[in-house]
């Protein structure tokens, strides 16, 4: 086999391989590649005013206008209270900032006459998310005490009302004393809870709520409750009214709804969330637990009330029960 | 012999080329089949598949023929068809500018099989039309994420108060930003065939198909085949072809186990879990139905949404 025989094939195989490879590496030059024109959608898409949700102004102080004497709050742990010391800190910090005395009950001093020893040393009675019943023997002793003039305050949570009736006094099986004792106090929650998809602060169950009457409301604008609960009384004060608007998640219907009220010495509020250190600045919250903490100590309770078990006591529910041994008190 | 042997050769080479030729033309033919079939066919309906949870690798995928329907010239139009129940909001964002894209370009019709809520939803807002049937699920306009704030035990150094430890109310804007997002696009999209007020779309409820197709959140009852004839008529196809974009096979114990431990995740940093959440993580746009926070623990909510 000759060299020109081998030279020709050669040839004709390098000039083919370039022509094929070149012409494909060309054809990009000449077609102008395969990149599209892109559009910012995602930029276009957004309007960032009104996608921005602003942070909630957070101002003011925790005062108390109260010059009451030195004045003992009691605080129901009792009673698997849902409550975390982190809540309840603003409170117990401003009552505490004023001269007055914070008390917190355990179970064990609540057991059998404890519960009455307790309640006749204070003057005031906070009771918050409650998840365990009361005995009809310490619902009598609360009773006593709001009748000698001792204040008492309730806070729940919506799941609280749903597990436990009105502050866990509603549960008691046994006793008929719950109707009777809502009666006393003239307050009642409905299930559910509040919402407003119009006018919300973040979340649509973060609710507006604008003042009513009484002096829980005095100096209040705007109070911001977070998955409140509506509260209503019968005789007494509504202080405060949720935005318009408002509906309840159960029956969705919207609603004038009360989301604190007062009777008398007791007062009631669909919610515990405005006393975190995170919203009591938000709004007015600040100047409601003011409000509520001078509520707390302006009562004027009757010396030795509920009645010690000597002097004894006729009607039911009066402060002689408590006494009695009550088996079906929950350790 | 010499005769011989010459003839004997160019028989076999008669048979070699005669075998050479059907060889030839049995790779040959189906590929003349198909371009006489195209020379009928105006153009073609790609039906691209999204089920499942969405995701990150869903939309990869997704997007990946999406893309190929926007720079294939033969393919004129784009069928969505949907079964899914929503997925991680990011991911549906992604998708729906993906179909955005695509449908300023060419025709895209959305055919719900089972469910087409939430991130799903937001995902075909683009599309042209949206047909549903009347057992589809569709809507759930909403976010769904971790509430609260959860302490950063000690063990761990930060560099600042919100490294990696966003407050409650850092949590409530970022859902309500998210939420007012998808409800604004909803509007933008099908606000014209609504019939429901931009409040009641954030209610987030789901609807069946036909009072969806009624109230405007799908534009008629039809199964897949009116879907993707839709798209032709849009698209100006008598005669069309179809292909199918069915995403990667995605069955094995493994994966399956993997991808619910992914969402179990996802569901379980709701209220009551602990541990700081990194900054990335990424919130659900999912649909639960009959969502009760107080009531439904999210296990159960985990099971139903696997199962459904």
């Amino acid at each position: 086999m000759s060299a020109r025989e081998i030279v020709a094939p050669a040839v004709a195989f390098v000039v083919l391989v370039a022509v094929i490879v070149g012409g494909a590496a060309a054809v990009p030059f000449v077609s102008g590649g395969q990149s599209d024109d892109v559009t910012n959608l995602a930029d276009r898409q957004t309007d960032a005013d009104a996608v921005t949700v602003p942070e909630a102004a957070a101002e003011g102080e925790i005062t108390m206008d109260s010059d009451a004497d030195s004045k003992t709050v009691l605080i129901d742990r009792a009673h698997a209270n849902q409550i975390s010391d982190e809540k309840l800190s603003m409170l117990v910090n401003t009552l505490v900032a004023n001269g007055h005395e914070v008390d917190f009950v355990t179970q064990e001093q609540a057991r059998g006459p404890a519960w009455n020893e307790s309640l006749r040393s204070a003057d005031a009675l906070l009771v918050a998310n409650p998840n365990q019943p009361y005995t009809p023997g310490q619902l009598a002793g609360v009773e006593a005490f709001a009748d000698a003039g001792g204040r008492v305050v309730m806070l729940s949570d919506p799941a609280s009302i749903q597990q436990f009736g009105i502050f866990g006094f509603g549960t008691q099986q046994q006793s008929n004393d719950d109707s009777a004792l809502n009666a006393d106090f003239g307050v009642s929650v409905q299930s559910g809870y509040l919402f407003n998809m119009h006018e919300y602060q973040q979340t649509f169950t973060s609710v507006y709520a604008t003042p009513g009457d009484g002096p829980l409301a005095e100096g209040v604008d705007q109070v911001v409750v977070r998955d409140a609960a509506a509260v209503s009384t019968a005789d007494g004060q509504t202080a405060l009214t949720a935005g318009e608007q408002t509906r309840l998640s159960t029956t969705r219907r919207a609603d004038t709804y009360g989301v604190a009220v007062q009777s008398g010495d007791v007062v009631m509020v669909g919610d515990t969330d405005f006393l975190t250190p995170e919203s009591a600045y938000v709004a007015d919250n600040d100047v409601f637990i003011g409000n509520l903490a001078d509520f707390l100590v302006s009562g004027e309770k009757t010396a030795d009330a509920p009645a010690p078990p000597s002097e004894g006591s006729d009607g039911p529910g009066g402060p002689s029960e408590p006494t009695r041994p009550t088996p079906e008190q929950v350790a | 012999m010499r005769n011989d042997t010459s003839a004997a050769s160019a028989k076999t080479l008669f048979v070699v080329a005669v075998v050479a030729a059907v060889l030839v033309s049995a790779v040959l033919a189906p590929v003349a089949y198909g371009a006489a079939q195209s020379a009928q066919s105006e153009g073609t309906v790609s039906v691209i598949t999204v089920s499942g949870t969405i995701t990150a690798s869903t939309v990869d995928a997704v997007s990946e023929d999406l893309r190929e329907a926007r720079t294939n010239e033969s393919i004129r139009a784009v069928v969505l068809k949907v079964d899914s129940g929503g997925g991680l909001v990011a991911p549906s964002e992604r998708l729906y500018l993906e179909v955005l894209r695509t449908s300023e370009q060419m025709p895209v019709v959305a055919s719900v099989q089972g469910i087409g809520a939430s991130g799903a939803y937001y995902g075909m807002l683009p599309a042209d039309e949206i047909y549903v049937l009347s057992s589809s699920e569709i809507g759930s306009v909403g976010v769904i994420g971790p509430g609260g704030s959860t302490p950063v035990p000690d063990s761990i150094i930060r560099t600042g108060p919100d490294k990696a430890q966003p407050t409650a109310e850092d949590r409530r804007r970022t859902i309500e930003s998210l939420k007012r997002q998808f409800v604004g696009r909803v509007m933008e999209h099908r606000g014209e065939s609504l019939s429901v007020s931009r409040e009641e779309v954030a209610y987030a409820k789901t609807y069946l198909g036909p009072e969806a197709a009624s109230n405007g959140y799908a534009d008629g009852v039809g199964a897949l085949p009116t879907a993707i004839d839709r798209a032709a008529e849009m698209a100006g196809m008598e005669k069309y072809d179809v292909v199918r974009k069915e995403p990667p096979f995605r069955g094995g114990v493994f994966l399956l186990a993997a991808e619910n431990d992914n969402e179990t995740m996802v569901y379980k940093q709701g209220p009551g879990t602990n541990g700081p959440v990194p900054v990335t993580q990424p919130l659900l746009v999912d649909e639960i139905p009959n969502h009760d926070p107080e009531q439904a623990t999210y296990d159960s909510e985990v099971t139903r949404n696997v199962s459904a």
